[in-house]
């Protein structure tokens, strides 16, 4: 008897998202209460302890920066709150440091066309007055964006996140692999990917150079790598040539190429459309995107973030715990000790693709919890709070 | 049960064993969730290092994501174990590198 295959089913060309005024569409419709120096932090966590539906995002600069560095934060803030995943923001800040004021976020964020209200803790008469004002308006605006109904969308309103971290010797032949067939099928259908970790492309750069669509983004990856390179250097620390590491070696990877490309492997086959600097909006060209970011798990997909990304895929050979507060995070494993270990931090486990499954029948499977969680099933680490990963990489010293 | 080495792409000369091997074992060779022909080991492989299935002379790239990871450093035998013994990088050399 003849064996009939059985055709894999059509895999899904939309999802269900809240359409911006400027083009873009949210996973979420979260107000996000952003603080705007650290010293704000403790206010922003009081309104959103108190209002369902919010998010904070919190961190430790906006004071004592030195110029360009400063102006990093206030971007990297900016380009969080444009973010389609907020649909609604409250910046709050404690004083006035020119560069990085509420007031300037909020100005930057409402070009969006999103609402967006400026709380400074001194002049709305200190903590509890400036938390009860923030609160109120922020009620107020979640009663609104309550009201709002997701829209079916096509793949290309997707900014698809790329990042792996706890890397080991799974990785390269296993989630990055099904990472990979997923990007390939979000840039197949008009969609965009963001790839990022400079580090990790050290030793693969001539092999994405060659992805390049123009030779001038292929000289702006060298750029970047040689820069980080640098950088290290200065600190007395040659990170090429400790390259592989031993642990790496003794994890069976015998060059700095073979790391790199087991790490890139996340971004499929699709040409290189652009090289962007940390947390700097990705432009509205379908394809593959590169942005300049450290390895550092949580700074990376903070730039991811900023970069306008609304889910991202975190592939984890160890079965990492990160998550960023506002782009929705889905980690998976090809790594089955780590699937079992680490069942309740991981949203998908492709550690079958070493008993028989193909990559595509893992990808597929990744594929779908992109779309779900697009369209609003929420990740392992949404529903445990688990917002860890907002980290603004910084360019200069604290003064 | 048959050990299995993953081969990643077929233009491949390596594959990933993804279990321990011993010298003079067979290796079952699976590519995209697929068996196919079976080897034996020439040397003892740990877990999710690297045999070779196809032979390679001396400057020869070693293949693995369809991709060089470096070059035959002496001549490597079907079956042999390739590590950096027997491969190295074509870049990224920091010890060879601004002498």
């Amino acid at each position: 008897m003849a064996r009939r295959k059985i055709p894999a089913p059509r895999l899904r060309k939309t999802w269900f998202g809240y359409p911006r005024e400027n083009g873009d569409v949210g996973a979420r419709n979260y107000l996000l209460v952003l603080s705007g120096t650290l010293y704000a932090n403790p206010t922003c966590e009081r309104v959103t302890r108190t209002l369902r539906h919010s998010v904070a995002i919190t961190h430790p600069l906006g004071r004592c920066q030195i110029a360009p560095d400063l102006r990093r934060t206030f971007e990297t803030l900016v380009a969080h709150g444009q973010n389609a995943n907020a649909g609604a923001v409250i910046v709050i800040d404690h004083h006035r440091e020119e560069g990085c004021t509420a007031d300037e976020i909020a100005h930057e964020i409402a070009k969006t066309g999103k609402r967006v209200e400026a709380v400074n803790i001194r002049l709305s008469g200190g903590a509890i007055e400036s938390t009860a004002k923030a609160t109120r308006i922020g009620m107020e605006m979640i009663r609104e964006l309550t009201r709002e109904q997701r829209h079916e969308v096509p793949v290309s309103k997707l900014l698809l996140g790329l990042n792996c971290g706890t890397s080991d010797t799974t990785s390269g032949i296993s989630h990055n692999k099904a990472t990979g067939w997923v990007t390939d099928q979000v840039i197949k259908l008009g969609g965009r990917a963001l790839l990022a970790e400079t580090t990790e492309m050290m030793g693969g750069e001539d092999i994405l150079a060659a992805k390049c669509v123009r030779p001038a983004l292929g000289k702006k990856i060298w750029a970047m790598v040689n820069k980080m390179e640098a950088d290290i250097l200065a600190c007395g620390v040659d990170l090429r040539g400790s390259q592989p590491t031993g642990d790496n070696i003794e994890g069976g990877l015998s060059t700095i190429e073979e790391k790199s490309l087991g790490a890139i492997q996340k971004a499929g086959s699709a040409p290189i459309v652009d090289v962007i600097p940390y947390s700097v909006r990705a432009k509205k060209i379908p394809g593959l995107h590169v942005m300049d970011t450290p390895g550092h798990g949580g700074e990376s997909i903070t730039g991811i973030a900023g970069g306008g990304s609304q889910v991202l895929i975190f592939s984890t050979g160890g079965g990492h715990t990160i998550n960023h507060p506002l782009m929705s995070t889905i980690r998976i494993t090809g790594n089955p000790v780590s699937a079992k270990l680490q069942r309740d931090t991981l949203d998908v486990d492709v550690s079958d693709i070493f008993t028989g499954t193909t990559i595509e029948e893992a990808g597929r499977r990744v594929y779908n919890e992109v779309i779900d969680v697009a369209s609003g099933k929420m990740t392992k680490a949404e529903i445990l709070h688990e917002d860890n990963a907002f980290a603004i990489t910084r360019t200069g010293p604290s003064v | 049960m048959a050990k299995v080495a993953m081969i990643i792409d077929k233009s491949d000369n390596v594959a990933t064993c993804i279990a321990k091997v011993k010298k003079g074992e067979t290796v079952e060779l699976m590519f995209n969730g697929r068996n196919s022909k079976k080897l034996k080991a020439r040397q003892n492989i740990p877990f999710a290092h690297k045999i070779c299935i196809k032979p390679l002379k001396k400057g020869d790239q070693c293949l693995k994501y369809g991709l060089s990871i470096g070059s035959a450093s002496k001549e490597i035998k079907l079956g042999d174990y390739i590590h950096i013994h027997n491969i190295e990088s074509n870049r990224g050399r920091g010890d060879l590198e601004g002498n």
